[in-house]
């Protein structure tokens, strides 16, 4: 077969994987490329649905300005970040620990596995009503413990202090997160050759280095799935919040979705609720690029 | 995206041109989905269509909750949506929705506006044309133990004395005074009754924000202190919406309360435990203020997108008719927003308080600002109303940081109060 001919056919296959990727692409360009460039759109003019007779001028960055200059935008982002670590770090540890304990063989392993996924099939909003309650200042179940162990006098009133207001919020999403990174490791665990483990207990080797020294740098990759993944979900976090404290009290635990939601669907500024919500767009696609190139240079064979 | 629409739409329609028995106009009118409510505009509607065998109505499930409702209306009316017809709306929405051009103008229909209270009229004008008509009303009230209290407080330093003095810790009656002060439009309105109580305005006559006055940050540190410094009032309050306060009144906790005049029929019932206990008067007033109460209800409008404003208005002028009115009252407890109805014996059998009271209470009641920006000025004071009254901030200064927030929204929208006038407030 002469060189040429080869080439042709290359070439034709490659016209025929672009036919066939096309439709897949166009759908990809219309559901996710055109809402991205809409709102980009939008946040560059202003857009006020209550007075349409100011049209829609063009107005440059002017929405992205305000918005550096609002104390209620950088409140929020500063929400944001400290909600997405403090859950997305106590998820892992906790989960990883889940998974550990579920990766050994036991009987009704497959039950427990089972079982630990309920918090993550119920609806994010049902269980965060569900823990609303549990926080109830009266009828709530945690303030009756609390008395009861002597760890408190008098019944804390959760959603009107900041300190208190953030507790619910983080424990609901800890608790329905977790049985999900859980899954995440234990796929992880199980594709780590028994083999590693057999001969480092020949040589000697303890649980704990075991678990420092195979467990973990085995698992990497399964982690830094789990961290992107939480990360950008915590990052958006919607109505878990607007459930449980409406982003109350004042605007203490307010995360930038809900406020670009208020924006849009609240106040109808179109253009600023845009911008607000172009934030958070590159936000998160910052920490996903972030996350990539450290995942791409594990992939690129570095790790061990 | 429009062919898809459309296709979309097709399929949905499908069934019911498959269907095909049916081909009334129809009419779709979002409400209340449970309670007496819900029953009550069930048999209107059955009595609407007997005289309208023509006319299709299809009542819609919405939210009870306000700012839920509004969502749901500003989704449907931003994309053109023809369903529903009819919007129930809040008192403080008719500007906002007008403005966006979300609602018919209803001059076409020669409605009489004289036959209604003025201050509820004044709410559903924008721009010179009437858009909604009210459909009833409410004013806020202090709800009083006849068997704590012997007379309602008078004076704010009353409703402290009283609010401690009825208290019975022994008989679970552990609360002074219970009152709506979750983040929402609810605290506005409980803040608009001290305010005016202390003397105060949110806007002057002329439009300008002076919510920063001294005698706001009196009314609001009155407020604060209720729950900080004389516990008179309990920290969830802060917390808390009308049903919250009412269950507590309701199991007798609690020597007053604020609320709407729904709780009053709510709370003569069998499962009441202060049925014939209570009574209701008008928010005390220091020295400076009077008696204010905050003016509430529901309006009917017709959407510019609707493709059958003629049989809507038909609906709308039935449900609005004295008859249908007097019905609500007698099996709600809301007021009818009429005042020649105030004449009839039959309201003052049922109304809270004796008919020729409660009509001087409404025409003096107290509107909140009417401007199409209303919520973004309500969101920007609850915010900071909330945080003083939590202890974030100091009551001073947040109303001066929630009065510039608002003197930048007017100015940058450039829309003033512009409905306000003499006599209004």
């Amino acid at each position: 077969m002469s060189p040429g001919r080869s080439v042709g056919i290359e070439a034709a296959e490659r016209r025929l994987a672009r036919r066939l990727v096309a439709p897949a692409l166009g759908v990809i360009l219309l559901i996710a490329l055109f809402p991205l460039g809409w709102t980009v759109w939008e946040s560059l003019h202003l857009h006020d649905l209550r007075m349409p007779w100011r049209g829609e001028p063009f107005v440059g960055l002017a929405n992205y300005v305000e918005m550096a200059g609002d104390p209620r935008f950088w409140a929020a982002m500063g929400h944001t970040f400290f909600f997405t670590a403090v859950t997305v770090a106590l998820e892992l540890v906790l989960g990883l620990f889940l998974a550990l304990a579920m990766n050994r063989a036991f009987r009704g392993r497959g039950l427990v596995r089972a079982a630990v996924l309920v918090p993550w099939a119920i609806p994010t909003v049902v269980s965060a009503l569900l823990w609303r309650f549990l926080f109830d200042a009266e009828a709530g179940i945690a303030n009756a413990v609390l008395l009861d162990v002597g760890l408190i006098e008098e019944p804390i009133v959760w959603f009107v202090h900041t300190a208190t207001a953030w507790v619910p919020v983080i424990l609901a999403d800890v608790w329905k997160t977790t049985p999900f990174v859980a899954l995440l490791l234990l796929a992880g665990l199980q594709n780590i050759d028994s083999a590693l483990y057999e001969a480092a207990a020949v040589d000697g080797a303890g649980p704990w280095w075991q678990l420092r020294h195979i467990t973990l740098p085995q698992l990497k990759p399964a982690i830094l799935v789990v961290l992107i993944f939480r990360t950008l979900d915590a990052f958006r976090v919607f109505d878990l919040i607007y459930v449980l404290t409406g982003g109350g009290p004042g605007t203490a635990t307010e995360p930038i979705s809900l406020y670009a939601f208020n924006a849009l669907l609240q106040n109808l500024r179109f253009g600023y609720g845009s911008a607000l919500s172009v934030a958070v767009f590159l936000t998160t696609f910052l920490i996903a690029l972030l996350y990539i190139r450290g995942l791409g240079v594990d992939l690129g064979g570095t790790a061990e | 995206m429009r062919a898809s629409r459309a296709a979309a739409a097709a399929l949905l329609l499908l069934p019911l041109a498959c269907g095909g028995a049916d081909d009334r106009p129809v009419i779709t009118l979002p409400g209340s989905a449970v309670g007496a409510e819900a029953e009550l505009l069930r048999r209107q509607i059955d009595r609407f269509t007997k005289e309208h065998p023509g006319i299709r109505v299809e009542l819609q499930r919405t939210p009870d909750d306000a700012t839920q409702r509004h969502q749901l209306y500003v989704q449907r009316l931003n994309a053109r949506s023809d369903d529903p017809d009819i919007l129930q709306l809040d008192v403080i929405w008719t500007p906002e929705f007008a403005a966006a051009g979300w609602l018919l103008p209803l001059d076409r229909f020669d409605a009489d506006t004289t036959a209604f209270f003025r201050p509820t009229v004044e709410a559903n004008v924008w721009d010179d044309t009437l858009y909604a008509i009210p459909w009833f009303v409410d004013v806020g009230m202090l709800y009083w133990r006849t068997d704590l209290l012997d007379a309602p407080p008078e004076t704010m330093e009353a409703l402290v004395e009283a609010a401690r003095r009825g208290k019975r810790p022994a008989e679970a009656v552990t609360r002074g005074i219970v009152w709506q002060g979750a983040r929402y439009e609810g605290l506005v309105t409980v803040f608009l009754e001290y305010l005016g109580g202390f003397g105060g305005e949110i806007l002057a006559d002329d439009g300008t924000v002076v919510v920063d006055s001294p005698e706001a940050v009196e009314a609001l540190s009155f407020m604060r202190d209720q729950i900080h410094r004389w516990d008179v009032a309990p920290e969830q309050v802060l917390t808390w919406h009308e049903e919250e306060t009412r269950f507590a009144f309701q199991n007798g906790t609690a020597v007053m309360m604020r609320n709407w005049p729904y709780a009053y029929a709510l709370m003569s019932g069998e499962d009441s435990r202060v049925a014939g206990r209570f009574a209701v008067a008008p928010m005390p007033a220091a020295p400076g203020g009077e008696p204010t109460v905050a003016l509430g209800g529901s309006q009917l409008a017709i959407s510019a997108h609707s493709d059958a404003p003629e049989h809507a208005w038909a609906l709308l002028e039935f449900l609005t008719a004295p008859e249908q009115m007097l019905e609500r009252a007698v099996v709600a407890g809301q007021f009818p927003t009429r005042p020649a109805l105030f004449d009839d014996p039959a309201l003052d059998e049922v109304l809270a308080i004796p008919a020729e009271r409660a009509r001087e209470i409404i025409e003096r009641a107290t509107a909140r600002p009417v401007t199409p920006i209303y919520t973004q000025l309500s969101e920007i004071l609850q915010i900071q109303l909330h945080r003083a009254l939590v202890g974030q901030a100091e009551p001073a200064d947040a109303l001066e940081t929630a009065a510039e927030g608002m003197r930048r929204a007017i100015e940058e929208t450039g829309v003033r109060d512009l409905r306000r006038r003499e006599g209004a407030r």
